[in-house]
């Protein structure tokens, strides 16, 4: 089966997509497209078949964000350079679970990590964070994802962390 | 005491850099009408107000703001300024505000200030794939 990834357009066919989770089945049927070009608050990548390339097998959605200088604990505040501290923040990752098991997860993970390279060198940015789900912690961590601490292990999902710093690193060998 | 040459070349290390730029009559006109407006007794203070609130729509939309003039009557403008346009981050990525703990941001405080951790070997088989 050959794959592409791109953006997301209008037409694609997104109501049969089920990844197992409502939430992430209904922010691609609901949300996405009007989130990407109505109120720009996340764009979405979609993996499609080739030879049906209007079907979304796997999506994820990043978008920019930044930390308030002055919201950071005040010991690390003083050697803090004078700006907000920008981010990534790669806010969704599914796939179709008809799908699992291809390496589409790990595809749209290298392209979600590729563009956020690419975004760093054009805006400036330090870090990708995630709120991945705790089932999917291990996923995230064996590609580098560190958990930060705080979460709480009520809450649904892990805050994780990857420095663009170990991305670059991973390019050069 | 100090030689004579060092201290021309220190003057020289403190001398302002000059700006002079051509207006055409209607501009020229405008920065008169706009110092007037805003008091400003030279083109020095002039600029370094211009300067200063171009810095910061630039900073603004660096950060994913836009810049909207609103109204008494609530009617919205969004300034689109196309040279600004291209500092701003949504041209490639949208911006959005999230929320840390107290705990998330310290614990992250820590790793962004440590040395980088070093690549997973399927991240490096990822990226390289």
């Amino acid at each position: 089966m050959g794959v592409i990834v791109r953006r997301l357009e209008e037409d694609d066919v997104a109501h049969n997509f089920d990844c197992n989770d409502d939430a992430l089945n209904n922010y691609l049927k609901k949300h996405a497209w009007s989130n990407q070009q109505k109120i720009s608050i996340g764009v979405t990548y979609v993996v499609v078949d080739e030879s049906a390339s209007k079907t979304m097998l796997g999506y994820f959605t990043l978008a920019t964000s930044a930390i308030p200088r002055n919201s950071f604990p005040k010991k690390h505040v003083r050697g803090l350079p004078a700006y907000d501290l920008p981010l990534i923040l790669l806010a969704r990752l599914a796939v179709d679970h008809r799908f699992e098991g291809r390496g589409l997860g790990r595809l749209l993970l290298r392209e979600a990590l590729r563009i956020s390279l690419s975004v760093s060198e054009q805006v400036g940015c330090r870090c990708i964070i995630t709120d991945a789900y705790r089932n999917k912690v291990s996923w995230y961590a064996k590609y580098g994802f560190i958990p930060l601490e705080g979460g709480g292990e009520d809450k649904p999902t892990q805050r994780m962390f990857l420095d663009l710093r170990t991305l670059k690193a991973a390019l050069k060998g | 005491m100090p030689a004579a040459g060092t201290n021309k070349a220190q003057r020289k290390n403190t001398r302002k850099p000059k700006f002079q730029a051509d207006l055409a009559p209607v501009e020229d006109r405008i920065v008169r009408s706009l110092k007037e407006e805003l008091q400003l007794s030279s083109n020095s203070d002039f600029m370094a107000d211009a300067i200063a609130l171009f810095r910061w729509a630039v900073a603004e939309r660096k950060r994913g703001h836009k810049i909207i003039s609103e109204s008494t009557t609530g009617e919205r403008e969004v300034l689109v300024l196309p040279r600004l346009e291209r500092v701003a981050p949504e041209a490639v990525l949208p911006y959005v505000n999230i929320t840390w703990n107290e705990e998330e941001l310290e614990s992250l405080m820590n790793l962004a200030l440590a040395e980088p951790a070093q690549p997973t070997e399927a991240l490096v088989r990822a990226m390289r794939g």
